[in-house]
């Protein structure tokens, strides 16, 4: 008899300490439960109805899908006690036999928020009749009724731990409001589309994405579903459903998809209400699949074609083009296949910059993950040397200096030679030149290269290469073509001359995107780097108009020379040391972090906050990165957090990690870690931070915030 | 230079549409021919739908286990239907559509019998255990109900009635969809609600077969 007592007591704790609003069925397990044990007049609290279900088993969301039918909930309440409908989690996609189910398995709470009037007087008396159904192979409807009797008293009193864990766990679970803008398109067959407007997504991290349409009706919940994930968001073709009537205007829905952060995998969940965007008619279904693809692939290089053709024309491919164009029309009289030798070499030279260009972009994306069209110019040693090169290159056009074997090394140096290796290397200028020129608008049109297998990548950055060469190579080719140029004369040193000026604007323009890069100071550097670049030459200059080259003062110029362009690339090594900004001129995304309320991360700041007994917090992020946003919403900034924050008086410090910025990989790599998010707290007097799961939730910060601060006490 | 970025759309598109399994079956379209089938009923008789042009062709398939299906039979309200379609020259051919060892499955006699308890009345019970038929008209549910004219024309497809619910006291409550709709093709009137949501259990499709 005592040892049956005692088995009793210890099964005690398994149940919960208020009466038991619980139903059993065969199959499901059903239980009222309230996040409160004691309920204050007027204050809001959440109860849920919680389904343990038998493996296999399952209930449904509000949109069942194909067949099956939500679960529903009819309350009786005192006078003037609200209940407000249930708040959905997440649903899963169950498949049965090829029939849709969207629902629920295992363990479901759904959640109600429940209102009592300011006047409440005695126990609150809830009483809910519930019916579901609740399938595997075969279907079950079921039923249940409820009742939950809550105390009142002069302030909420929390459920035990076990209880509000488990909201909390059903709360990560109801999906947040979409932050991107997303909108839909009806094909001509009807048949909708839909895009979410997430810039700067990086598509291998992204998988498993689905759209849950809320209701019956405007889309075949039947139809799988196959989206696509680009830097500019997500597209996902649906099949129109069986809802007659017009088209409709508005398509609500849980989007859920997976995202792969350095350290795992996370299932996100967002409910999206998009618009109709009359204006987007997507063309996909009728192509054929094997040959509509073949199709617009040929028609991607027709467009890469036309897209190289337009280089020609930016300011400052355009002197480039015209030193070449100046150049052939001193070749005019000479043999047609001297001619057609240029033109060609010229051509090779702006392809194989073009493939050396796809190799690398193909390799790094290899060894990096991704790439972005530009990606050069995330570095502003790289924006430094281009602004020297145009600069050079201007100064040339001037007529400062001719160039001779003196300069063999510099590209112009190269591009000067004659015949056929001359002209490969101007093709390879024009290729330079014209690549940072053209980078903010080859960072969108290249997007599709880039996202595509190697080949495809390397096939359709040729076909621009060919495009930039092909109006030259036309010309080489074409004897009657270049009866059409003038004749040489006194008009192509003015045309040089003023060609230069269009030069110098771009330098003026890469320091600009240099200063986006580094701040101020940048201009410092760069401006004076062109200063010690212009003294060398005049110093060669000064060498080559008199004296002989192996007296002292010529090798005193030479040398003085040499230290004034080690000087000038110095700063390139200074320039390193700065701060990058967040977002370069290019290959930045177009939303940013916001680092409101909270500081730049830098490793000096933190240790020095750390060392200063202060608790803090650290968060490092990427406005790519979908879960960092996710925790953002629904633990850092919310005002329960920021107020825990507040009351502890913790440092809030921000890494942006958008463009990898290398302090940050360092640190990363440090902690063993491949990418963000990233969360450190050092609690007040620590001297290690703690690393923070990837997955946060109000409840683990502000208790991480106040445990803390309670043991400093 | 927008261009490429538009095409781009384009080229994924193509690869997107390469990934939809053939598997995926479609809806019929109301106002088009319906799909076509031929069958056989409990008493070994064929029924061809192209044989039963100038009639108008009432479908309704079934697993008598589905609680949904019950019911409507509990209730008497299927029956009711029947009789009053049947009596008017619709042919009403209930279809029996889950697969061997699926719930609801079953054999002629197995049918005959439920016919004769259920005091039902449709025009005959085609045995559809491949799910041929149900596959054809993308069935989901049972029971999930579909009215082809006498030119062949599907003019309506959906539930069969308003209110998805197992419990027989809503019936009375609810909007009829079938009989209104019937009532409007027999009448030589357009169907106004030619469309509406199926519920009940999930059509019992073979498992390997799906």
């Amino acid at each position: 008899m005592r040892r049956l007592l005692a088995l009793l007591v210890l099964l005690l704790p398994v149940w919960p300490a208020f009466a038991q609003p619980v139903v059993k069925t065969d199959n499901v397990r059903a239980e009222l439960i309230s996040e409160v044990a004691e309920v204050k007049a007027g204050e809001p609290f959440w109860v849920a109805l919680r389904q343990t279900l038998r493996p296999h088993w399952h209930t449904y969301w509000k949109n069942p899908g194909d067949s099956g039918l939500p679960t529903e909930i009819n309350w009786t309440l005192p006078a003037g006690v609200k209940a407000d409908p249930i708040v959905w989690p997440v649903p899963t996609l169950i498949d049965v036999g090829g029939v849709t189910n969207y629902g629920f398995q295992d363990d479901v709470l759904l959640l109600v928020k429940i209102t009592p009037p300011a006047d409440l007087a005695g126990p609150l008396a809830l009483v809910a009749s519930a019916n579901w159904l609740v399938c595997d192979d075969v279907c079950i409807p079921e039923d249940g009724k409820f009742s939950l009797s809550l105390p009142v008293g002069p302030a909420a009193k929390p459920a035990d731990g076990a209880t509000r864990a488990l909201f909390d766990k059903a709360r990560q679970a109801v999906p947040m409001e979409s932050p991107w803008p997303t909108r839909f398109g009806l094909a001509k067959s009807g048949d909708p589309t839909l895009i979410v407007e997430v810039k700067g997504l990086k598509p291998d991290t992204i998988s498993n994405v689905y759209f849950f349409p809320a209701e019956w009706g405007p889309v075949a919940s039947m139809a799988k579903q196959s989206a696509s994930v680009t830097a500019d968001g997500i597209r996902i073709p649906l099949k129109k459903g069986d809802a007659k009537g017009g088209p409709p205007q508005q398509l609500s829905g849980t989007l859920v998809l997976t995202e792969k952060t350095g350290d795992g995998v996370h299932r996100q969940a967002f409910d999206v209400a998009a618009k109709l965007d009359p204006s987007f008619v997507p063309t996909a279904q009728p192509i054929a699949a094997a040959g509509g693809e073949q199709l617009s692939f040929a028609e991607a290089l027709l467009f890469a074609l036309i897209g190289g053709l337009i280089l020609n024309l930016m300011p400052c491919v355009f002197p480039v083009l015209a030193m070449k164009a100046a150049a052939f029309a001193r070749l005019a009289g000479h043999e047609k296949s001297a001619m057609r030798r240029d033109g060609l070499a010229y051509t090779a030279g702006v392809l194989v910059s073009f493939a050396a260009m796809a190799a690398a972009v193909v390799a790094l994306r290899a060894s990096v993950g991704e790439v972005n069209w530009g990606f050069q110019f995330q570095s502003p040693i790289f924006s430094l040397l281009i602004a020297y090169l145009f600069f050079v290159v201007g100064l040339n056009l001037s007529g400062l200096f001719e160039v001779g074997g003196n300069f063999a090394g510099v590209g112009q140096g190269l591009t000067a030679r004659s015949g056929a290796t001359g002209a490969f290397f101007t093709g390879v200028l024009a290729v330079v030149v014209a690549t940072p020129c053209t980078a903010p608008f080859m960072a969108a049109a290249l997007g599709f290269a880039l996202s595509q297998p190697a080949p495809q990548t390397v096939a359709v950055l040729l076909a621009m290469g060919l495009g930039l060469a092909l109006p030259y190579l036309a010309l080489a080719m074409t004897p009657a073509l270049q009866r059409l140029m003038p004749r040489p004369g006194a008009w192509m040193d003015r045309l040089r001359q003023f060609l230069a000026f269009p030069m110098y604007a771009s330098a003026v323009w890469m320091i600009w995107v240099l200063t986006q890069q580094t701040g101020p100071d940048g201009v410092i550097y760069a401006l004076g780097g062109m200063i010690l670049i212009a003294f060398a030459i005049w110093l060669l200059r000064l060498g080559n108009q008199g004296g002989t080259a192996s007296s002292i003062g010529g090798w005193l110029r030479r040398g003085l020379a040499a230290a004034a362009v080690l000087l000038a690339f110095a700063a390139a090594f200074k320039i390193e040391d700065s701060p990058a900004t967040a977002a370069s001129a290019s290959g930045g995304p177009a939303t940013g972090v916001s680092f409101d309320g909270w500081d730049h991360y830098s490793r000096a700041r933190m240790t020095e906050a750390a060392a200063a007994g202060k608790p803090v917090f650290v968060d490092f992020t990427a406005a790519w990165c979908i879960t960092c946003l996710v925790n953002e919403r629904v633990a850092l900034e919310t005002t329960a957090t920021r107020k825990a924050f507040e009351q502890a008086g913790a440092v809030k410090l921000k890494g942006d990690w958008t463009n990898r910025d290398p302090e940050i990989t360092s640190l990363l790599k440090e902690l063993g870690r491949a990418g963000v998010p990233l969360y450190l707290y050092w609690a007040p007097g620590a001297d290690r931070p703690k690393i923070l799961p990837q997955v946060l939730t109000e409840a683990l910060i502000v208790s991480e915030l106040t445990s803390s601060s309670q043991a400093k006490r | 230079m927008s261009i490429i970025v538009q095409r781009r759309s384009l080229l994924l598109a193509g690869a997107a549409v390469a990934l939809v399994p053939a598997t995926a079956w479609a809806s019929p379209d109301l106002g088009k021919p319906a799909p076509l089938f031929t069958g056989t009923d409990t008493n070994g008789k064929s029924w061809s739908l192209a044989e039963l042009k100038g009639k108008v062709v009432v479908l309704e398939t079934t697993n008598h286990q589905c609680p949904y299906v019950a019911k409507h039979y509990r209730a008497g309200n299927m029956q009711a239907q029947q009789r009053e379609a049947t009596a008017k020259g619709v042919i009403w051919l209930t279809v029996a559509a889950s697969a061997p060892g699926e719930e609801g499955f079953v054999n002629a006699s197995q049918a005959n019998e439920l016919t004769k308890s259920r005091n039902a009345a449709p025009t005959a019970v085609i045995l559809d255990p491949q799910s041929k038929i149900a596959r054809a008209y993308g069935a989901t549910v049972t029971p999930h109900m579909y009215i082809i004219d006498a030119a062949g024309i599907l003019v309506y497809k959906g539930g069969i009635d308003s209110i998805p619910s197992s419990d027989t006291a809503d019936i009375p409550k609810a909007t009829q969809y079938v009989r209104v709709a019937l009532d409007q093709v027999l009448s030589g009137k357009q169907v106004a609600e030619a469309s509406t949501r199926p519920y009940g259990c999930s059509l019992k499709y073979g498992r390997n077969n799906a």
